[in-house]
């Protein structure tokens, strides 16, 4: 490859040399700049050949470009004052054309894209090469254009401009016709083109338009015998033919543009975007509208891209190319299939994309363990909760129950024993004293445990209970009467509870408001004193297990709190 | 309230879920008196019973089966709507101001809420029985004691006298003029005096009758 790469460059090289060698061979030297844009035309087509080539290894593009190259550079032959270079060189002046349609109707694949192309392409190399073949069978340099200095045409039949002149009217709407079709079929293809071939097509439009337009100057200014044109026509305009390379600089920048608009693409993507937003901004980066990010279909070989449009990655569309992605095994990329000359731009978009869905699927794998540990959280606390209700409910049927019936005996013992012996009276009476205490202990060991009264009453029952024992003066300012789901009110008691306990122990004030209200699916509870301030929602462990036990339920606690104004702890509790 | 005749022994249904404190009820009564004209395991042989023999009174657990949370304090506030002439004591293991005020609803004559452990003192807890069926209200100590303790900003209670707050807590309790009189070894003229003082100094509308007075009183105390 390098070696082949290595003669192509040195031939390139070579023609060139022989270009510039061969042109300033005639006298008088022609004009600088004529000679400078003939010299870079060709060498400007051997470059491009040669780094069509480099890049685009597997197409026809390179070689293409060099035809034209070489095309372009041989036909200086007849400025050698010989007479059979003379014949070749101008023989041949014009197979450039010819090989330049040839161009523009591969382009960008470097492939004809049916029979009818191949054959019109024929077509247009034939006929180049006819009219070239006939106007040289009648045409005496020494007569017409050239003078007397000229060396001789080797192929002159026969010396008549009549001859020639009918068959330049025959040539000239036939020329015509051949460049309208190959006109045609390139805005044909652009027409027809989408995504990133539209986009390769683009400029190949406007340089066509350019190229045939100077072609079709040159064949009726000739024609014509507008012989003061001729320096502006066949010396300065060529010119344009610079165009062909540059569009081969053109899709290259293309390539680069679109390689960075995909990193900013990708870094400007959201992170947990979703896939269809992927696609669009892929698409956007790459200039590639038909772009189709497919995913496979759970339980089947389909796909169906991010549209909703299913996918048969064995039955593609006509021009349509598929990608796998690195890493991402249930998920493929469908393009235009220009795009595949450009690898290195589909491996980055493959890479880009594999690597956001990637992104994608982490991210949403943490939030999913999130949400787990969070409903596990949620479970340990209602279990907690559960567990504490049948505790004091064991309590309650068990222990008290107990005790309440010991009491009863007891008391029944005491009425029998009535008069009789001061010592057992005073033994029952002992007795029955331990037994009310025993129970008093037990009953607020129970409601520590839980309250009873809030499976019982619910909040509004609960907070009642909770003011009338609290040492500071608690106010209920607001409490929705209906019942809510254990958790909530749970949690809203706990809240509540340990609020006024800590007003009782750091607020240094006797009073408290406490607010619970319902709003649109969530229950709010406030506990306002009017007390010191500077509370600090990580300075107690009181507060900071209240804000887990908030956060347990979906809620979020805040602890409002400036030093000298007074506590406001509020928390936001999810309620159906 | 009750119609029976002072000989006939007051009737009295036993509603309670668990067997051994039932039996022990049963007995006490028994023992003291009374005529047990039923026992219920849950609310709704309560009320069958109730429907069947119109006690003059009913002893009811709050928390019975099947939920466990207050079916004999729901089951007592129906007896008292359909069954005036039933008199009704709710027995729990805690008292609650919530409970109270369900059952007193507007009327608190023939209903008792108290400490189930009240049932070891025989005698005034058949009191508290008989009370209940002659349609006084009987309050127990223990919650009247929590609403007068309530920590209060600018507490009104603490205009009070000693006096006053002692005659104030039994008025709460549901106990008549003479029965305060009784209990503090004072006149029942000195009685009325400290109580018409004290509804004075908490601005409250004297009531003559003694249910209107234990109603207001315990309304205020909530507050």
């Amino acid at each position: 490859m390098t070696r082949r790469l290595l003669a192509a460059a040195l031939g390139a090289v070579a023609a060139v040399i022989f270009q510039v060698a061969v042109i300033y061979s005639q006298r008088p030297f022609p004009l600088l700049i004529v000679t400078v844009i003939s010299v870079a035309v060709g060498a400007s087509f051997l470059l491009a050949g040669l780094a069509a080539w480099h890049r685009w290894p597997a197409s026809r593009l390179g070689l293409l470009f060099t035809v034209t190259g070489y095309a372009w550079v041989v036909p200086s032959l007849a400025h050698l004052p010989y007479a059979l270079p003379f014949t070749v060189g101008n023989l041949i002046a014009s197979v450039y054309a010819a090989s330049l349609a040839h161009l523009a109707l591969a382009w960008p694949t470097g492939r004809l894209r049916s029979r009818f192309e191949c054959g019109v392409v024929i077509a247009v190399y034939a006929w180049n090469t006819l009219q070239s073949l006939v106007s040289m069978l009648f045409w005496n340099p020494a007569t017409s254009g050239c003078g007397p200095g000229c060396p001789a045409n080797l192929l002159l039949a026969s010396d008549s401009p009549a001859v020639e002149r009918v068959f330049d009217q025959i040539s000239v709407p036939v020329g015509l016709s051949l460049s309208a079709i190959v006109l045609t079929l390139i805005f044909r293809h652009w027409w027809r083109a989408r995504g990133w071939s539209r986009r390769a097509m683009v400029a190949l439009v406007w340089i066509s338009v350019a190229v045939i337009a100077l072609s079709v100057a040159q064949t009726v200014a000739s024609n014509l015998n507008l012989a003061d044109s001729s320096l502006l026509l066949y010396g300065i305009a060529p010119v344009i033919l610079l165009t062909g390379p540059a569009l081969f600089v053109v899709s290259t920048l293309l390539a680069r543009t679109a390689r960075g608009a995909l990193g900013t693409a990708i870094v400007d993507l959201q992170p947990g975007a979703p896939p269809e937003m992927l696609r669009d901004a892929l698409a956007r980066a790459l200039g590639d509208s038909t772009l189709q990010l497919a995913f496979r279909v759970p339980g089947s070989a389909g796909y169906l891209d991010t549209a909703g449009q299913s996918v048969d990655p064995g039955q593609l569309g006509p021009g349509r190319a598929l990608t796998a992605l690195p890493a991402v095994s249930d998920a493929l990329l469908v393009h235009d299939q220009a795009l595949q000359q450009e690898p290195q731009l589909v491996r980055l978009t493959a890479s880009a994309a594999s690597m956001a869905l990637e992104h994608a699927r982490l991210q949403a794998e943490v939030r999913a363990q999130l949400e787990q540990v969070r409903a596990s959280r949620a479970r340990i606390v209602e279990a907690g909760d559960a567990e504490r209700r049948r505790l004091e409910r064991d309590l309650h049927d068990g222990a008290q129950q107990r005790l309440v019936t010991l009491s009863l005996a007891l008391g029944m013992a005491r009425e029998q024993a009535a008069g009789a012996d001061p010592a057992l009276q005073s033994l029952l009476d002992s007795a029955g004293q331990e037994a009310r205490e025993a129970l008093v202990e037990l009953r607020e060991l129970a409601r520590g445990i839980h309250p009873a009264v809030l499976t019982e009453t619910g909040l509004a029952g609960a907070l009642q209970a909770l003011a009338e024992r609290s040492t500071v003066a608690t106010t209920i300012a607001e409490v929705p009467g209906r019942r809510y789901p254990a958790a909530v009110e749970a949690t809203a008691y706990f809240v509540v509870s340990e609020a006024l306990a800590n007003v009782a122990k750091h607020a240094l004030t006797d009073a408290a408001v406490v607010a619970i209200r319902e709003l649109p699916g969530r229950l709010l509870v406030a506990v306002t004193d009017d007390g010191a301030g500077g509370a600090r929602p990580d300075g107690g462990s009181g507060l900071r297990g209240l804000a887990d036990r908030v956060a347990s339920v979906g809620g979020v606690l805040t602890i409002d709190s400036p030093p000298g104004a007074g506590t406001r702890l509020a928390a936001e509790i999810p309620c159906p | 309230m009750s119609v029976t005749a002072p000989s006939a022994p007051l009737r009295v249904v036993i509603a309670e879920d668990a067997v051994l404190l039932r039996e022990g009820l049963r007995r006490l009564l028994t023992e003291a008196g009374l005529e047990v004209a039923g026992t219920a395991a849950d609310a709704v042989q309560l009320l069958t019973l109730v429907a069947a023999g119109q006690p003059d009174v009913v002893l009811a657990d709050v928390r019975m089966p099947p939920t466990q949370t207050t079916e004999g304090l729901q089951a007592a506030v129906e007896i008292r709507r359909r069954w005036p002439h039933t008199a009704v004591v709710v027995l729990s293991q805690h008292v609650e101001t919530e409970h109270l005020f369900e059952l007193l609803a507007d009327d608190p004559r023939g209903v008792g809420y108290v400490l189930k452990e009240r049932v070891a003192d025989v005698r005034q807890f058949t009191a508290a029985i008989a009370r209940v069926a002659a349609g006084e209200s009987v309050i127990d100590p223990e919650v009247v004691a929590r609403l007068v303790a309530r920590q209060r900003r600018d507490n009104p209670l603490a205009a009070l006298t000693g006096r006053e707050l002692a005659v104030l807590a039994l008025m709460a309790e549901g106990r008549s003029n003479q029965a305060i009189a009784a209990q503090l070894y004072l006149s029942p003229k000195t009685v009325e005096t400290h109580v018409g003082n004290m509804f004075a100094k908490l601005c409250l509308e004297p009531a003559v009758e003694d249910h209107r007075r234990v109603l207001a009183v315990l309304t205020y105390l909530r507050r």
